[in-house]
């Protein structure tokens, strides 16, 4: 599942969010947005799944071939992962991962004994084969955020958007969090795009890096090949700053 | 969070937890009051609840009791009191509901939407709180009486609005519609909307995502909302006196229905039915207490 973006300009009110935004990710890429805050990279990646649009009239989003532009949310099945969890308080954590199969249409729901496999098989790919019964409150940050990522591959998304996933959490629980993404990534190939003002973890997580500043693309590239060759200034600062 | 930090200190080290409550103490000192300015405003705030509030429901009931439970019991036999009963009871199942949906969908659309009017919207939700009553229900007379913009046309048609159950339940929902919207509101702003965009972004529609997100999310004010809105539905006066007529048996509420016998100066069946209404209020009380409770443990529990 590739996705391309072609062409994306968005504005709220009279301020320019993003302008003319191509950028392509391929099948099975792990892809990081880089930028500092306000650069329009939160606003991207929520029109790749469907939370904002972009301005009509102005360049179109695909889905492996199949135009998605101005699809809903529900419809387009973007997995998102938010960076505060978003996680259903009032729900245990079997039945938030179990969330997306239950509102499916009946004829494709699965059966609830096999809502119950995919669930736990779920949480024992994310490590936490014990804590269905709980409830997200009585988690760590770090298990919540695990939680959401279950809850989001539950209903076989076709890519995968992650915000700031690791946004919330403290510097150990990043870095282990960071590293286990990465071989989990690797061991399902989904089309991962994740949005970071952390360049340590885009260049230590991603195949490319995309730095995004003022709403435009400044380079799109290997973690080596910015760091070697900065197209410009502002890439050039950003990446010495932090 | 000062019994909090006694209690985990292990035991033996008394000298600590003596340098701790002494440290909590002169904390406390910095941070508070002098006690006369406690116990003069404590006083003041307890006497004026006392004077206005307890005094005056307690005297509901032993006016009630006066003549003993017997005498009580059998106001209810009387066809025009359970009339009034019955009728309020109408009005507020038809009304509550009513305000519920309205005020969700205004509470949504405050919290959740950026659009052209808006700030006339929420001013707009608030009206009935600061037009009188009386003038809500002459707005409705005005419309629907007989000498009223739409009367000779309802007259034709033979449809009864004023003087009847529908224009009781009309200003009853105009006067209770800020109710619900009033308490939701400022919940869903507080919580926002990331678990709706989660739903969505897990494939359900917005209606499944009403329900199976917003509503469990702001359950316990929506119940706050719905029972504040009952005891007011049930509990009107003005605007259900200027649209009913105060026709026995057929129109009398029971708010109008206890003016009626007290001004008939039958007092103990005029206390009685009062307090029915006192009850309600005090059970909407215990009610708000515990929805409170559970709402902020759920915002403490978002915030986490």
């Amino acid at each position: 599942m590739s996705i391309k973006i072609d062409h994306i300009s968005k504005d709220f009110g009279k301020t320019n969010v993003l302008k003319n935004i191509s950028l392509q990710v391929e099948t099975g890429e792990l892809v990081a947005l880089l930028g500092p805050s306000g650069s329009g990279k939160t606003t991207l990646l929520r029109i790749i799944a469907g939370l904002e649009f972009p301005n009509e009239g102005e360049g179109a989003i695909t889905f492996h071939g199949s135009e998605v532009t101005f699809q809903s949310a529900y419809a387009r099945k973007a997995g998102f992962v938010f960076q505060h969890y978003a996680l259903f308080n009032h729900m245990t954590v079997a039945d938030n991962i179990a969330f997306g199969l239950k509102v499916m249409p009946r004829r494709s729901r699965p059966s609830s004994a096999r809502q119950k496999q995919i669930v736990q098989e779920l949480l024992e790919k994310i490590q936490l084969p014990e804590y269905g019964r709980r409830f997200p409150t009585q988690l760590s940050g770090g298990q919540r955020q695990r939680v959401a990522l279950a809850r989001a591959l539950a209903v076989n998304p076709q890519v995968l958007l992650l915000d700031e996933p690791f946004g919330a959490l403290d510097a150990k629980v990043r870095k282990e969090l960071r590293r286990w993404l990465r071989e989990f990534h690797d061991s399902i190939k989904l089309t991962t795009l994740f949005v970071t003002h952390d360049q340590d973890e885009a260049f230590e997580l991603a195949d490319r890096v995309v730095i995004l500043g003022d709403g435009e693309i400044q380079q799109i590239g290997k973690p080596d090949e910015l760091r070697d060759k900065p197209v410009n200034e502002f890439v050039a600062d950003f990446i010495e700053v932090e | 969070m000062a019994g909090i930090a006694q209690l985990n200190l292990p035991s033996g080290e008394d000298a600590t937890r003596a340098r701790i409550i002494a440290r909590n103490q002169l904390a406390r000192r910095a941070t508070s009051d002098p006690f006369w300015m406690k116990a003069i405003v404590l006083t003041l705030s307890l006497g004026f609840l006392f004077v206005f509030f307890v005094l005056p429901l307690a005297l509901v009931f032993q006016e009630a009791f006066r003549k003993g439970w017997e005498a009580y019991l059998k106001v209810f036999d009387d066809r025009a009191t359970t009339h009034s009963i019955w009728l309020t009871l109408q009005v507020a199942l038809i009304a509550v509901p009513l305000n519920t949906v309205f005020g969700l969908a205004a509470a949504w659309c405050v919290a959740h939407f950026r659009f052209r009017g808006k700030q006339l919207l929420s001013v707009l939700i608030e009206l009935p709180l600061w037009v009188s009553p009386v003038v809500a229900g002459l707005i409705y007379v005005l419309l629907f009486g007989r000498q009223g913009l739409l009367g000779p046309w309802l007259f034709e048609k033979d449809i009864k609005i004023i003087f009847a159950l529908p224009g009781i339940v009309l200003s009853t929902v105009f006067v209770t519609f800020p109710f619900v919207a009033r308490v939701v509101t400022p919940q869903l702003q507080a919580l926002g909307r990331a678990e709706e965009e989660a739903a969505l972004t897990l494939g359900a529609n917005g209606w499944s995502t009403f329900w199976r997100v917003t509503v469990p999310k702001i359950k316990w004010s929506l119940i706050y909302g719905i029972i504040l809105c009952n005891a007011r539905a049930m509990g009107e006066f003005g605007a259900v006196s200027v649209v009913s007529g105060h026709i026995r048996n057929q129109t009398n509420t029971m708010p109008l229905h206890i003016e009626v016998l007290y001004n008939e100066y039958q007092f103990v069946p005029a206390f009685a039915v009062a307090s029915l209404l006192a009850l309600l209020a005090l059970l909407t009380l215990v009610i708000k207490s515990a929805t409170t409770w559970f709402a902020d443990r759920a915002l403490r529990n978002a915030a986490l």
